[in-house]
């Protein structure tokens, strides 16, 4: 049976970095390389910026990140109960049209290998991100 | 570790240098949009950005070179990133703004 570590965390930009050290060190734990590590970390630091900065949560509750530690893989659980959003409002940015918002999940889905997001209005939102360790 | 950042004017070559040393995340990316503000209503000219020694940078980070790239578009000046290590490198590459703002 896999270890998993659970992270309360505020809902302060301060903390991001915190979580994000703390995975990688995780991550290296598991045995990725070092691209990988730096792979997990942007994508965790990603959602959780994204509920800093969208879920409108006050910054003194908190949100959940579990990480599953198993011998072939990492599984990230990042989980807020703030305002969510409508997923069917989501567009990837196009390379031809760049903006200012709306990378955080397109790069969490290029950096994981598993990605699945789950929000609605009023309910937060959860997101699940896996990567393996790849043969040498 | 964080976030450090000198900006020079060039006035031979009408262009801003600014190095990034540290990271750049949620907690500080307000800092180099105040730095790129500041520079540009100061003399309004191209920027080169410097990234040998920034070791992190995320879409908070690239959102705020976003910003100041769309409103330098308008007045015809460009940003240009400069010597990205290879996880910045790689993100710049995801995003595509590889294709925007490392070109000379």
């Amino acid at each position: 049976m896999a270890d998993t570590l659970k992270l309360m965390v505020p809902g302060k930009p301060e903390y991001v970095r915190t979580v994000r050290l703390a995975v990688s060190s995780l991550a290296n734990k598991i045995g990725f390389d070092i691209e990988a590590i730096e792979d997990i970390k942007v994508a965790v630091s990603e959602a959780c910026s994204n509920i800093v900065c969208h879920s409108d949560i006050d910054s003194d509750r908190l949100y959940q990140v579990a990480c599953n530690i198993c011998d072939d893989r990492i599984e990230i659980l990042i989980e807020d109960e703030g305002v969510g959003f409508d997923m069917d409002m989501y567009e990837e940015p196009s390379p031809d049209q760049i903006k200012e918002g709306g990378l955080g999940v397109f790069i969490i889905r290029a950096l994981m290998d598993e990605v699945n997001v789950r929000s609605e209005v009023g309910s937060g939102t959860r997101i699940k991100m896996v990567k393996y360790v790849t043969a040498e | 570790m964080s976030l450090s950042i000198s900006g020079d004017f060039n006035e031979a070559e009408d262009l801003w240098l600014l190095k990034l040393s540290g990271e750049i995340d949620i907690s500080n990316a307000h800092h180099l949009k105040k730095q790129l503000e500041t520079a540009y209503e100061q003399t309004r000219a191209n920027i080169a950005i410097d990234l040998a020694d920034l070791n992190y940078i995320d879409s908070t980070g690239l959102g705020v070179i976003i910003g100041a790239y769309g409103v330098m578009r308008g007045a015809g000046h460009r940003i240009i990133l400069r010597r990205p290590k290879e996880n910045v490198k790689k993100l710049l590459r995801i995003t595509s703004l590889d294709k925007v703002l490392c070109k000379e």
